[in-house]
């Protein structure tokens, strides 16, 4: 066999391994995607209760006495809790991301006001570091988050240095799963806490069983028991880790869709290759047969 | 008498969601027992028990480890740590757990913070373990959507 079709050959022969790793990614993949949304789907009631409770409670508290509530006058300092991946192979999705943060760095506060990133996820810090923005903590992120405790950490981390001053607001940045075929990265703030409808986080609006919302402005008494500020003081908190752990499962799942989709048109385009390059070579093979032929047809025809 | 609805939630799941007569909790104030059309109220969940029924006959048990409860005239939203049905409690593991809460609180406690962390842990043990017991002593006549 001469030498352009053993080339060819041995290319297909890798082509198929490949497609096999990828094919096989893409299930586990599809796997972990299907755990994944049913988490996030499980934990979106908690986090959707709990923002209707924060609305029913602002109309009734003065919200300036509460230091969650109050607004910087002027924003020197901002974190950015960025919520990646650790592993690759998952399209654009962390490119993108850290884009996303970027830009709205830039354009909410063009200012230069001084951002330091708080990262979960491997990936999230080398491009943080890579864009040379100033990282403060980095958490290691489990694979799949199992409970809420998990990110207890981060969101403790957070409040306590936003009380004490060390940041003038807190953002998180992670890419919102509205279906499997769609995600989009999204960067929202968390402290200080915007009493107002949140469109974006876990409220894609699943339509079915959306609930009448129930007006407390008819209410004239509200108690807090024990007082308003321990009830606050508890809660608050609670507010904060409760969207951390809703962010991270919203990147969970959105991560592992990117992933079977980056998987499945890996595998369309070995699937492609395959059928180019066993083309190329069975031309390379007829051309090899024609050549030998002509060669031993001229030799015949030379004896004559 | 008007029903009320009774939703109880943890960060992980919707542990419970019906219509109920009438609920009990404990609150870091003390118990409560709270009927349809209560004043507007929002308090500190203590970790407790958890006990709801539906009319006379079915009631349902749960333990809870703190959180936050709100209470509007027609509908009540328990936002809990954790949750757990009574029968789903293994009262031999919670025993265990209680213990194991019990050994660390007395050896590895060093500062403040983590005392109250490990103290938390213990009453929510022992929360647990009484609704495990209570459930078990009383053969709590399980309403509708726990015995299904």
């Amino acid at each position: 066999m001469p030498q352009a079709s053993r080339d060819i050959q041995r290319r297909i022969k890798s082509v198929k391994n490949t497609k096999k790793i990828t094919k096989a990614m893409e299930l586990v993949s599809a796997a972990k995607m299907r755990k994944a949304v049913s988490r996030v789907l499980s934990s979106r009631s908690y986090s959707d209760l709990v923002w209707d409770t924060v609305l029913h409670l602002v109309k009734k508290i003065d919200t300036n006495k509460h230091p969650f509530f109050i607004e910087p006058k002027k924003v020197k300092k901002v974190a950015v809790v960025l919520i990646s991946t650790n592993r690759g192979l998952c399209g654009s999705f962390n490119a993108t991301l850290v884009n996303k943060v970027i830009k709205s760095i830039e354009i909410h506060h063009p200012e230069r006001v001084e951002t330091s990133v708080i990262t979960c996820g491997t990936k999230g810090r080398d491009e943080a570091r890579r864009h040379n923005i100033s990282l403060v903590a980095d958490f290691h992120k489990e694979d799949i988050t199992a409970s809420s405790e998990d990110i207890r950490p981060i969101s403790h981390m957070i409040t306590k240095d936003f009380l004490a001053k060390k940041y003038d607001k807190v953002f998180v940045a992670y890419t919102d799963f509205m279906s499997s075929i769609k995600q989009v990265p999204h960067v929202k703030q968390l402290l200080p806490i915007v009493p107002e409808i949140d469109e974006r986080l876990g409220h894609i609006k699943h339509g079915k069983d959306k609930v009448e919302k129930i007006s407390v402005d008819s209410f004239a008494e509200f108690i807090f028991e024990p007082d308003t500020r321990q009830v606050l003081d508890a809660f608050l908190p609670r507010l904060v880790e409760v969207q951390i752990y809703q962010s991270v499962l919203e990147s969970e799942a959105s991560e592992h869709s990117a992933r079977m989709f980056a998987m499945r048109n890996a595998t369309d385009a070995a699937g492609d290759m395959i059928d180019d390059l066993t083309l190329a070579y069975n031309q390379a093979r007829q051309a090899g047969i024609t050549g030998e032929i002509a060669e031993i047809a001229a030799g015949s025809a030379a004896l004559e | 008498m008007k029903n009320f609805k009774l939703k109880i939630v943890t960060p992980e799941k919707v542990l419970f969601e019906d219509e109920v007569l009438q609920a009990s909790i404990s609150t870091t104030m003390g118990q409560i027992t709270v009927l349809p059309n209560h004043i507007p109220l929002v308090s500190q969940l203590a970790p407790g028990e958890v006990l709801v029924r539906f009319n006379g006959t079915d009631e349902s048990l749960m333990a809870v480890s703190g959180g936050i409860v709100e209470i509007l005239p027609d509908q009540m939203v328990i936002l809990a740590d954790t949750a757990e049905r009574a029968e789903d409690i293994d009262e031999a593991r919670a025993e265990e757990a209680r213990k194991k809460a019990e050994e660390v609180l007395k050896t590895k406690t060093t500062d403040a913070e983590q005392f109250a962390m490990f103290t938390a842990l213990m009453e929510k043990e022992m929360a647990r373990l009484r609704v495990a017991r209570k459930y078990k002593k009383r053969g709590v006549r399980t309403g509708r959507p726990t015995n299904q």
